[in-house]
């Protein structure tokens, strides 16, 4: 072995990765050259210097806090997602509610908080049961082309059921003064919207997580469309969804690039 | 989840905070980001955890907290297209330092960390899960998603960096 093969092997020696025969070469090598000898002593230099320099950070008090708050949170919504019976009856009793509510607010509120009450009452209202799909597949190829004509774009629809998340169907919906397209995927007993049209035809703000009425809502703006995403599914099953979604849309944006990693839904 | 469940998530998974957040601190290098991303970590560490089979429960959190943290920098380079992490050009001197931080380094007392802090994401990990966290190359190599060998090399060519850097500082102040 010539010196720069034992050099090669330093990091593997300090860090007692190599063989025991390795090792035993390496450390009678070390005896007897001083080249290298001298880059495993600035090896060793290093190493102290990392421990100085380069800390452990102790989690905040807060973040702590805020961890074990949201654990609970989450696993207490698996433990109510057993009556869904209750959630049926909340959600019939909501709709009086956000139907009215959006009439009164459509005139007083800022348009984002109009915008998000319309996603969440044209979620509702698909709940009850009138008008939930106008298209109802589990094909993406039988979904997409449904909107041709419909509407003045062509929705991205895609297959998620591999990852838990069977596509349902889709229905066109009717959101700031304008047709969309509303796709339905689901969730074990649970039904989730999700609402897209292109960022230069629509409005695109809103807020990125809200909860209203037991419903959660996530909002992003990918590069071509804005997505707003609802259901009364737990917020870390629909973020994961979300991050199916936006790692689907970002595959289909860039075909021939390496395997995308999806973004994380902001808070 | 029953509560037995939880108590059992909370006992394995929560002592680990303090390494997961060190990770998503250094590799995102803020720690307003850090906390974000580790609370996200520990999400899907809930909603995974049926899929835990006992053993190493720090390494297990470590691959969440990791992919969560790729993941937050993919959404946040979506836009300006960030170049892929490529092994050979990112081995290269100190090409893609920050410019601030190769003049920086030769003056700093600091200049180990700061050079860690301008190594390319895949090399930072490496050094991170290796030097403060102690992890065996064949756990990083599970953590990372990444053959052993390729851990050794990164390791290699990220602790040859590094050397340049605490090289410059002790001729700085000879």
């Amino acid at each position: 072995m010539t010196c720069k093969d034992f050099e090669a092997q330093l990091g593997a020696y300090i860090d007692e990765e190599l063989p025991a025969e390795a090792a035993r070469d390496m450390a009678a090598h070390l005896g007897g050259c001083a080249a290298c000898a001298r880059a495993h002593e600035r090896q060793l230099a290093l190493r102290a210097a990392i421990q100085e320099q380069v800390p452990a950070f102790r989690a905040p008090d807060r973040l702590r806090a805020s961890i074990r708050h949201a654990i609970r949170a989450e696993a207490g919504f698996a433990v109510a997602r057993r009556l869904p019976q209750w959630r049926w009856l909340a959600a019939a009793a909501l709709l009086v509610g956000v139907v009215a509510g959006t009439w009164r607010l459509a005139t007083t509120r800022a348009t984002t908080e109009v915008l998000t009450e319309e996603v969440l009452a044209s979620h509702v209202r698909s709940l009850m049961g009138s008008h939930l799909m106008d298209v109802a597949s589990s094909d993406q190829h039988t979904v997409k082309p449904w909107f041709n004509g419909k509407l003045d774009y062509s929705p991205s629809v895609y297959d998620l059921a591999g990852q838990g998340y069977p596509l349902v169907g889709g229905r066109l919906d009717y959101v700031a003064n304008r047709a969309v397209a509303a796709l339905v995927y689901g969730r074990r007993q649970h039904v989730i919207s999700v609402f897209l049209w292109p960022t230069e035809r629509g409005p695109t703000g809103g807020p990125p997580a809200v909860t209203r009425q037991g419903y959660h809502m996530l909002h992003w703006t990918a590069p071509d469309y804005a997505y707003w995403v609802v259901s009364d599914l737990g917020t870390a099953d629909l973020r994961e969804f979300s991050l199916r979604l936006q790692e689907a849309d970002s595959a289909a944006r860039v075909p021939q690039g390496p395997a995308p990693v999806p973004a994380i839904p902001p808070r | 989840m029953r509560p037995a469940e939880l108590a059992r998530f909370e006992a394995l998974v929560l002592p680990h905070l303090d390494a997961a957040y060190t990770l998503a601190r250094y590799l995102l290098r803020n720690e307003h980001d850090a906390q974000d991303v580790a609370q996200e970590a520990y999400l899907r560490a809930l909603k995974y955890f049926d899929g835990f089979r006992g053993g190493d429960a720090r390494a297990w959190l470590m691959a969440i907290v990791r992919n969560t943290c790729h993941t937050w920098y993919r959404h946040r380079s979506a836009d300006s297209r960030a170049v892929e992490f490529d092994e050979e050009l990112h081995s290269e001197a100190v090409g893609d330092e920050h410019p601030e931080a190769a003049l920086l380094r030769a003056a700093d007392r600091e200049a180990v960390r700061r050079a860690v802090d301008a190594l390319p994401l895949e090399f930072r990990e490496v050094i991170i899960l290796r030097e403060l966290q102690g992890f065996s190359y064949q756990e990083i190599a599970e953590i990372a998603a990444i053959p052993v060998g390729t851990v050794m090399s990164r390791l290699s060519r990220a602790r040859q960096r590094l050397e340049r850097a605490l090289g410059s500082a002790a001729q700085e102040q000879s």
